[in-house]
């Protein structure tokens, strides 16, 4: 028994440490060092003065806002079929579905919106997609609007997005 | 009275309400920036108007106009003593206003054989004054957290309470010893008689002849305005906000800049009691006087030295990364502002050249007083960035520990002290 029991020093117990003040010295020579370094050059501050200066750590597997990808012949690779939807979470995707009239495929959506609000950034549309349809690599991470309604990504304005990393169109039919 | 009395009058209350009062956005601001810079961060620097940025400062002007603007927000659960629930900040805010009233910021000035003080309340008991009305402000904590209806804020009002019993004495004991050392209970007569020396070569600073009084003081002092490492009577992760819990808009804005206020007061009573107040250490206000044309000559060539260290400072950190492109108009501002320290540094140079060559009696008390001003500002200053990085290294003590501090170290400190300084003073009168 006595092999496993471990004394733990204390502090606190000796003059010095009663005293306070050498600990308070202490504590000072560490701040005041960092105050008068930053104060001295506050540009090499490690801080990213963001609005100016954009992030330099986004990888290529950040989960960014969404986008549709395209077919090789620039249409839509949507085929509504729901999947994403189904494995959204928050609900936050909102499909509907109209008869492809040009030949390429059965179905298309009609209307694609995802209410960035509701969304939480999971991924799972992503990893739903039967047919890469749907990515979040834009490596978009900040939306701006001043309603409601601006955060509501219809249809063209995911088919806008461009991919930040890797393949811009869809490879699901390669 | 004459006219000279009055307008010293009407000098010294202006400057006393705007060292109080203009004090407080800067010290927010300080208290951020310095916050930042410690913590490896920026604090805020983005506020500007017409890109004129002044580091920062703007900020707090609009903080200010965000609190007034706010909601006038009046909690529906308070059914009694609304009138007091109001009044509570405004006794906090008042009493640490009215506490530093007494302060001197320059020697008493003599135009006309009329002695003239340079107090807002021109009082001989300043001492006396600085004791009662400072300790008046923690009442209105305890009110605020009474009145609250609020766990947290009868919480924080009780720390609050907690802290008055802890170290009103020790001060107080603290504050005796150099009333007896200085022989005197005006903060003028102070600062006098620190301008002198002891063993002929150091200036006779609190801090030096009552080494053990002026930490007791410091230390106590601390705990009169609330302030980290006793800053109990808030604690945002245990209780809240505290006694404020419950406030909101001006009347948080009330207790928000008393807590500022009474910083600057009790950082000016400190300079006062224990480093010399307004003078230099060696220079006391006759030699000031007798010897102006030399002090001038110093001045002379200090003046533009620290111009141009502000215009290098300037231009090495108000300015972009060399990653960014546009700088935002913060080249533009450092011209302005080089401009406007070039052109104030050739004003005062001229006026200290003309005083210095043509020697006129009144100019002289004036510049003089104007100088003891500038270094009581300037040692405010510094002794309040001394409580700000304070705050920003100390964690805070539990309320217990307080006490224990209080009662146990500074007290029977503060006593032994008194004791010895009794029996010095009657040896060396004898």
């Amino acid at each position: 028994m006595k092999q496993n029991i471990i004394t733990t020093p204390r502090h606190g117990d000796n003059f010095k440490d009663k005293l306070f003040l050498p600990a308070i010295y202490e504590g000072c020579k560490v701040t005041f060092k960092h105050f008068f370094t930053n104060l001295n050059d506050s540009n090499a501050v490690d801080t990213l003065e963001y609005p100016e200066e954009q992030p330099r750590d986004i990888t290529n597997r950040y989960r960014g806002l969404h986008r549709l990808t395209h077919r090789p012949d620039d249409t839509i690779a949507c085929v509504a079929c729901f999947m994403c939807a189904t494995a959204c979470p928050s609900e936050c995707i909102f499909i509907q579905a109209t008869q492809r009239e040009d030949n390429v495929d059965e179905k298309m959506p009609l209307s694609f919106a995802i209410d960035t609000l509701e969304c939480v950034f999971c991924g799972y549309c992503v990893e739903a997609c039967p047919c890469d349809a749907i990515r979040m690599d834009t490596g978009i991470f900040s939306l701006t609007g001043i309603k409601r309604e601006d955060f509501v990504l219809n249809k063209e304005q995911l088919l806008s997005h461009k991919g930040a990393f890797g393949e811009e169109i869809s490879c699901a039919r390669d | 009275m004459s006219t000279a009395s009055i307008i010293v009058a009407l000098i010294t209350f202006v400057l006393g309400a705007l060292l109080a009062l203009l004090t407080i956005p800067v010290l927010v601001w300080l208290e951020r920036r310095t916050a930042g810079l410690v913590q490896d961060r920026l604090g805020p620097n983005r506020t500007n108007i017409l890109g004129f940025r002044l580091g920062g400062v703007v900020q707090s002007f609009a903080d200010v106009v965000k609190l007034l603007l706010k909601e006038e927000y009046y909690p529906n659960h308070i059914k009694m003593g609304r009138w007091l629930f109001m009044l509570a900040p405004i006794i906090t805010f008042s009493a640490a206003l009215l506490a530093f009233m007494v302060i001197p910021f320059a020697d008493t000035i003599i135009i006309d054989g009329e002695a003239l003080r340079m107090q807002p309340l021109p009082l001989e008991y300043g001492v006396f004054w600085y004791l009662a009305i400072g300790a008046i402000g923690v009442i209105g904590v305890i009110f605020g957290g009474w009145l609250s209806h609020n766990k947290y804020s009868l919480l924080g009002a009780m720390r609050g309470a907690s802290m008055v019993i802890s170290y009103e004495l020790a001060l107080g004991l603290a504050i005796i010893s150099f009333i007896l050392t200085y022989n005197t209970v005006d903060f003028n007569a102070m600062v006098q008689w620190q301008s002198n020396t002891f063993f002929s070569f150091l200036p006779a600073w609190g801090i030096l002849i009552q080494p053990l009084a002026s930490i007791v003081l410091i230390i106590a002092l601390f705990a009169e305005i609330n302030r980290n490492p006793f800053s109990v009577a808030e604690g945002e992760s245990e209780i809240v906000a505290g006694f404020m819990t419950e406030y909101s808009a001006m009347k948080f804005a009330m207790y928000f800049m008393g807590e500022y206020v009474a910083m600057n007061t009790a950082s000016a009573v400190i300079i006062t009691m224990v480093f010399g107040g307004y003078q230099l250490p060696w220079v006391s206000t006759q030699m000031l006087l007798d010897n102006f044309s030399y002090f001038a000559y110093a001045l002379i060539i200090i003046v533009p030295v620290f111009v141009g260290w502000m215009i290098r400072f300037m231009k090495r950190n108000n300015r972009v990364r060399s990653s960014v492109s546009h700088d935002g108009g913060r080249e533009f501002e450092t011209k302005v502002l080089s401009l406007v320290l070039i052109f104030m540094a050739i004003v005062i140079d001229t006026i200290l050249l003309y005083l210095a060559l043509v020697p006129n009696a009144l100019a002289t008390q004036i510049a003089v007083s104007l100088l003891q001003i500038m270094i009581f500002v300037v040692k405010l200053m510094a002794f309040n960035m001394f409580f700000i990085l304070i705050r920003w290294t100390l964690p805070r003590f539990r309320y217990d520990q307080i006490q224990t501090i209080g009662w146990y170290y500074l007290l029977p400190l503060s006593l032994f002290n008194l004791f010895i300084t009794a029996l010095v003073v009657v040896g060396v009168n004898q």
